[in-house]
């Protein structure tokens, strides 16, 4: 059973909602507005399994709620519900630091599924950081610890590069003893570009194949994600060397430049 | 992300055309003062310059007000998606977990009575952006019968009251005129509309509890007055007149935000004005309350059986 907390101020959303996560054998609970979320996930520090949370609250929003938490190194795991579906309202969504995106309205089914989705991740980080203290002794990126409980999950997920490893299933990067969080959209991001190293990608193709996105807008709206990529996998983020910018088309990310 | 560049966009050209008007403004006073002893070249210096600097500032004034009203229509958008789409979302919602779940009886119910309130609400607001498109087309009322004002704000009180599950004392209803027959020559759908407005306005914007007069006066032969006076969160005096135009909401702080799409008052004034009367906003400031007036033209009985006879001799002719 887990807990999972409803961020959402129409009262009969919230309601149908609480309902519905208490069928599937949830622990359900509803907050009205962004401050009573902040209230309970920060000051209180009350242990969430997930959140869902609506953008357009009163008073402030749910962007503003899911950076105040990144910003204070909560990374519970958050699904964001949002009437605006435009692809850049959804890339703000998860450039705040949410981990799944969906529009209202939604089909029950498909946020369940979601929810299931964020929740089993976060049981995989609980049992990562079970045994992380046995993995930073044994130094390299590769997981020993969790290999007995998952061991085809941990031995393909990871990729590393230059003094740097990419552990996709953790979301963690580390470079030289510095572990940096991945949201799930940065981490899908880097997957992405290292599948198709070598080779330029257009910002188009990454809207529709990471974000599923598949709209005539404003792509320059990737670039945010990017330039933080870049803070994290570069030396010198201004003079990109692995994550390079392909004038007029896209991106290509080399792993050995 | 796109309104801060818009904002940074804007920035840019006004103080371009603030700075344009100064550089026009400084060079005609300079040109002035160099030749202030010939008096034809001072007197065309005043009315070039002057045209220019004019000119300029008009310039920026309008743009300044033309990208208000383009922001305001974007938020319009927001909160239109935001009214449409909320109550579809949960009505799905209860439909799917309907279809989906075991449910007892009284839940049923209670998710059937969830779906209704959503269902008046879309409807609403689908009501409310037609009607804002109607009005902004149309001149003048099409229907024009004589109709008992005091009889429609009558019906809308009690309709509220019904709605909002109101105590009679909560929203009060007053008849304080002189003895006399209130009528008034419109639409009634549209008048409706209009009081409905200004009670659903009151109401909404009492998040601390309702407490709303209403008040009806007929002050002379000419007016008849409506006064609906709220003590909920007030409006700053500098934005009573604004809050009539399209998409026009007052700006709001804290927790207790109010969602709506910013044309109820607009429908009420175009319908008021369409009437021949207008309306118009009181409040001693934020958190103080607020009375709105309608005013319409009173029709007397007399004028009534005159234009009827003009009326049948038109017809007869």
């Amino acid at each position: 059973m887990s807990r999972v907390l409803i961020v959402e101020d129409e009262a009969h959303l919230a309601q149908g909602l609480r309902f519905n996560l208490q069928a599937e054998g949830h622990e359900a609970e509803v907050a009205g507005d962004g401050e009573d979320a902040l209230a309970r996930l920060v000051e209180q520090a009350e242990h969430y399994d997930a959140v869902v949370l609506d953008v357009m609250l009163p008073g402030k929003s749910g962007f503003e709620v899911a950076e105040t938490l990144r910003k204070k190194q909560n990374y519970v795991p958050i699904l964001m519900l949002t009437a605006r579906g435009r692809a850049e309202d959804v890339l703000k969504g998860f450039e705040s630091g949410a981990d799944d995106y969906l529009p209202k309205p939604f089909e029950l089914a498909i946020l369940i599924a979601r929810l299931e989705g964020l929740l089993r991740r976060s049981v995989w980080m609980k049992q990562s950081l079970a045994a992380a203290p046995a993995k930073h002794t044994s130094g390299a990126g590769v997981s020993e610890g969790t290999a007995s409980e998952e061991p085809t999950r941990a031995e393909k997920d990871t990729f590393s590069f230059a003094g740097k490893s990419i552990d996709f299933g953790e979301l963690e990067l580390r470079s030289l003893g510095n572990t940096i969080h991945l949201t799930v959209m940065e981490a899908e991001l880097l997957r992405y570009l290292v599948k198709s190293a070598g080779r330029v990608v257009s910002r188009k193709a990454l809207l529709g194949d990471v974000w599923g996105l598949h709209e005539d807008t404003d792509t320059r709206a990737i670039d945010n994600f990017i330039v933080r990529l870049r803070r994290y996998i570069e030396d010198d983020p201004s003079r990109p060397k692995h994550l390079q910018t392909v004038r007029g088309v896209g991106y290509r990310f080399v792993a050995e430049p | 992300m796109r309104i801060s560049s818009r904002r940074k966009a804007i920035a840019l050209w006004v103080s371009l055309g603030v700075i344009l008007a100064g550089v026009a403004f400084a060079v005609g006073s300079g040109w002035i003062i160099l030749n202030w002893r010939e008096g034809i070249k001072v007197f065309l210096g005043i009315i070039f310059f002057g045209a220019i600097t004019a000119g300029l500032v008009l310039n920026t004034i309008f743009l300044v007000r033309e990208i208000r009203r383009n922001e305001q229509h974007d938020s319009f958008i927001n909160a239109v998606t935001h009214e449409l789409k909320t109550p579809i979302a949960s009505i799905r919602l209860y439909l799917e977990t309907l279809q989906r779940r075991e449910v007892d009886e009284a839940q049923r119910r209670e998710f059937y009575q969830l779906m209704l309130v959503d269902t008046e609400r879309l409807m609403g607001t689908v009501e409310q952006v037609l009607k804002a498109g109607a009005m902004a087309q149309r001149k003048a009322s099409r229907q024009r019968i004589p109709i008992e004002f005091d009889s429609v704000v009558r019906d809308c009180v009690e309709i509220a009251r019904a709605r909002y599950h109101l105590l009679p004392e909560q929203l009060d209803y007053r008849d304080v005129r002189t003895p006399g027959s209130m009528q008034v020559l419109g639409d009634p759908e549209e008048l409706h509309t209009a009081v409905t407005n200004l009670l659903d306005n009151a109401i909404k914007y009492s998040p601390q509890g309702v407490q709303i007069g209403v008040d009806l006066e007929m002050p002379d032969d000419e007016r008849v007055i409506l006064r609906v006076r709220d003590r909920g969160v007030g409006i700053p005096k500098d934005e009573l007149k604004r809050i009539f135009r399209r998409f026009y909401r007052v700006r709001q702080r804290g927790r207790a935000r109010v969602k709506g799409t910013g044309l109820g008052l607009f429908i009420v004034r175009a319908i008021a004005r369409n009437h021949g009367g207008k309306v118009f906003a009181e409040s001693e400031g934020a958190g103080k309350g607020t009375t709105v007036t309608l005013e319409l033209p009173r029709v007397l009985a007399e004028e009534l059986s005159k234009q009827a006879a003009a009326e049948s001799r038109r017809t007869t002719a």
